[in-house]
């Protein structure tokens, strides 16, 4: 589309310059946090083939939808561009335009979820409607608890979203996270960011844990086991710095586990147990069988790994593996 | 009194002698006959606290499935041969441990009033038993007497089992709701048992519940009126102080209550699925009692780890042993050989070795 103007389903096709755009007007914008080269990309290659949808002001126009599109025209020195121009004024409907579209056309992350939820509400959408409608088609089971997690997520500081955009941490993460105040939450995120999302949930859980059961800060708990020596350390990795802490955590949280693990372990040791067998516990020592196995290619290292048990079981440390 | 703020009844049990025994139970109480389930659980499900809520409300429906299952203990821990009766469903007490808030689906609390059928259920599942005695009770998936001001039918059961010898029937409460079992005469195959905990728990973790010295009270009546009696500790805490707590408990019951009209106490501790950690957290933020140091167990529950259940468990049957002169008929629930070996000195195999463990004056007559 080059140039001329004509309507289509109430809006009109027109160029604009892309100074009359109000960026600063974000009312309608669902998207955030996102990478534009390869946007930037298609529209050197094929031009903007899909125009983006404004709503008609006295000076400056409104962005309804295509921010990526006008942000990326931005970046590329385009001084002008085609644009869809409403004349609807209903700030609901139009956000509902750019949100259906949105939802058509890419996945939307959680906090762009939370910002869509606090939109809706702020254009008057009910709290019920917004449960029973919105969460669903945000794929969110529409419970109160869910609505609960997205307004919090809402009014989580800059660091916090941006964290759970970059890691894409999954729902059960950010509720544990954001538990905390928000002082806490950012003292937490440089333990976060090196760990895979099952430790990020487990870490969370355990600080949350102890502080409750110990009735204590989580400032002073981080304080106890060591996490500002630990990260301000410079002979550790981020990920080494992360692990140090959560192991500390781990042995907090579950003192008496801990000393049982220790305990089989050090006659582990004491019995010089070979390490090509495998020795384990039952989970959480809920059984009383012990698990040994090992592989094997031919009859000699079978021969030769049952000479090995047979010489652990002769010892007179073997019988405190059985010690509980 | 229960706080039931509203009742709704299903439109095909309007007319059933227990729905109008209810609503007349129940005078000043707004009543609604459902047209629109699918409505009343969407207005639950949107509620901030849908457990809470449904607690608050009743409702009268029919069993359309069947009123009698096997207890579904838990995997790989040693059941009892134990039958439910779903009577009812939830129940308006509303302990911070409770599993039923996140096992049933529905959370309003509600009264199955087709007790004809019940009754006819009952005669042909009972006439099959082939073996000497049967156990089952009302109080799995609700308190047997927490609703009976209300619906008046605690007394129905007693006369309804005592005409049934095999079966050893259990109204397993917190309540002190005895007028209705005090009407009747009592019969040597209805146990009334009481689920008790040290105060403290019973103060902090078990809303609407009366206290432990108030329980202990009403079977004192019961079981001076000649009515056998049951206990259960469970879910046993560990907590600081917690074996002073137990032991305070312990005496006075077995100081209150003849042990000899004692038919059984069970033990269990604290467990739960680890879906029901959040819930919990949401609706009782001042509970502590999540944050002991569990580990998944082999049905996949959170419980203590296991050397703490031992001592836990080594501690209560001393003093049980102790107050009530080791006469009384002890067992566990959900746990395994280990446990039964090493606090209680018994190796049972199987659920009926349990079984026959918890009925001696039955098996005796019976033998």
């Amino acid at each position: 589309m080059n140039g001329g103007e004509f309507r289509i389903g109430g809006v009109t096709c027109e160029d604009i310059a892309l100074c009359k755009i109000d960026l600063k007007d974000e009312r309608f914008r669902t998207s955030y946090h996102f990478n534009l080269d390869r946007l930037i990309l298609s529209i050197r290659k094929a031009g903007l083939v899909s125009p983006p949808l404004v709503r008609r002001g006295k000076k400056r126009h409104v962005l309804v939808s295509g921010w990526k599109r006008v942000l990326a025209c931005r970046a590329l020195g385009l001084t002008s561009i085609n644009v869809l121009v409403t004349e609807d004024k209903n700030d609901l409907r139009l956000f509902l335009r750019a949100l259906y579209e949105n939802l058509a056309t890419r996945e939307i992350s959680l906090v762009e979820k939370a910002e869509i939820g606090r939109k809706l509400m702020g254009f008057g959408v009910d709290r019920t409607t917004l449960l029973r409608i919105y969460l669903p088609l945000l794929s969110l089971p529409a419970t109160s608890e869910h609505l609960e997690i997205l307004l919090a997520l809402c009014g989580a500081g800059r660091a916090v979203k941006e964290f759970i955009w970059e890691k894409d941490v999954p729902l059960p993460v950010v509720q544990s996270l954001l538990r905390f105040a928000p002082v806490d939450r950012k003292a937490l995120l440089p333990l976060l960011r090196p760990l895979g999302q099952n430790k990020q949930k487990e870490l969370l859980d355990d600080v949350w844990e102890i502080s409750r059961r110990d009735n204590i800060t989580v400032r002073k708990l981080l304080i106890d086991v060591g996490a500002p020596e630990t990260l301000a350390s410079s002979k550790l990795s981020p990920q080494q710095k992360a692990e140090k802490i959560r192991r500390i955590l781990k042995r907090k949280r579950y003192p008496r586990l801990s000393s049982y693990e220790d305990a089989f372990d050090s006659v582990r040791r004491k019995l010089r147990w070979p390490k090509d067998i495998a020795l384990l516990p039952s989970p959480y020592f809920e059984d009383e069988d012990l698990f040994a196995s090992f592989r094997f290619k031919n009859k000699k290292e079978f021969s030769n790994k049952l000479a090995k048990l047979q010489e652990m079981g002769s010892k007179k440390e073997f019988s405190g593996l059985f010690n509980r | 009194m229960t706080a039931i703020q509203k009742i709704f009844i299903d439109k095909d049990v309007l007319t059933f002698p227990l729905t109008r025994r209810i609503l007349k139970n129940c005078p000043g109480v707004p009543s609604e006959v459902i047209r629109n389930k699918k409505e009343l659980d969407s207005n639950l499900a949107s509620s901030v606290d849908p457990v809470g809520e449904g607690k608050r409300h009743l409702r009268l429906s029919r069993q359309k499935g069947t009123f009698v299952k096997p207890c579904p203990c838990t995997p790989h821990y040693l059941g009892c041969n134990y039958f439910i009766i779903n009577a009812a469903l939830n129940c308006p007490l509303d302990c911070s441990y409770c599993i039923l808030q996140l096992y049933l689906t529905n959370p309003v609390t509600t009264v199955f009033v087709n007790l004809g059928d019940l009754w006819k259920e009952l005669d042909v599942f009972l006439a099959r038993v082939n073996k000497n005695f049967i156990r089952l009770g009302t109080g799995e998936l609700s308190d047997s007497l927490a609703l009976d001001e209300v619906t008046q039918t605690a007394g129905e059961f007693v006369s309804y089992f005592r005409r049934k010898s095999k079966a050893i029937f259990e109204l397993k409460t917190k309540t002190a709701h005895i007028a209705g079992i005090l009407a009747e005469p009592p019969a040597e195959n209805i146990v009334l048992s009481w689920s008790l905990n040290s105060e403290k728990i019973a103060r902090e973790e078990e809303k609407g519940a009366p206290s432990v010295a108030d329980r202990i009270e009403a079977a004192r009546i019961v079981s001076s009126k000649g009515f056998p009696v049951g206990f259960h500790f469970d879910p046993l805490i560990l907590y600081p102080g917690w074996e002073e707590d137990y032991a305070r408990v312990i005496e006075n019951l077995l100081r209150s209550v003849n042990p000899s009209q004692i038919r059984w106490i069970s033990l269990g501790s604290l467990r739960f699925p680890p879906g029901l950690k959040p819930i919990i957290e949401q609706r009782f933020p001042q509970t502590r009692i999540i944050y002991g140091e569990m580990v998944q167990g082999k049905d996949g529950k959170l419980r203590y780890f296991k050397p703490l259940r031992l001592e836990l468990y080594q501690k209560i049957v001393g003093l049980i042993e102790y107050w009530g002169g080791g006469r009384i008929p002890l067992y566990f629930c959900m746990e395994d050989g280990e446990v039964w070996r090493k606090a209680l000195r018994k190796n049972p195999g199987r659920k009926e070795e349990i079984e026959l463990i918890l009925s001696p004056r039955i098996t005796e007559s019976c033998q």
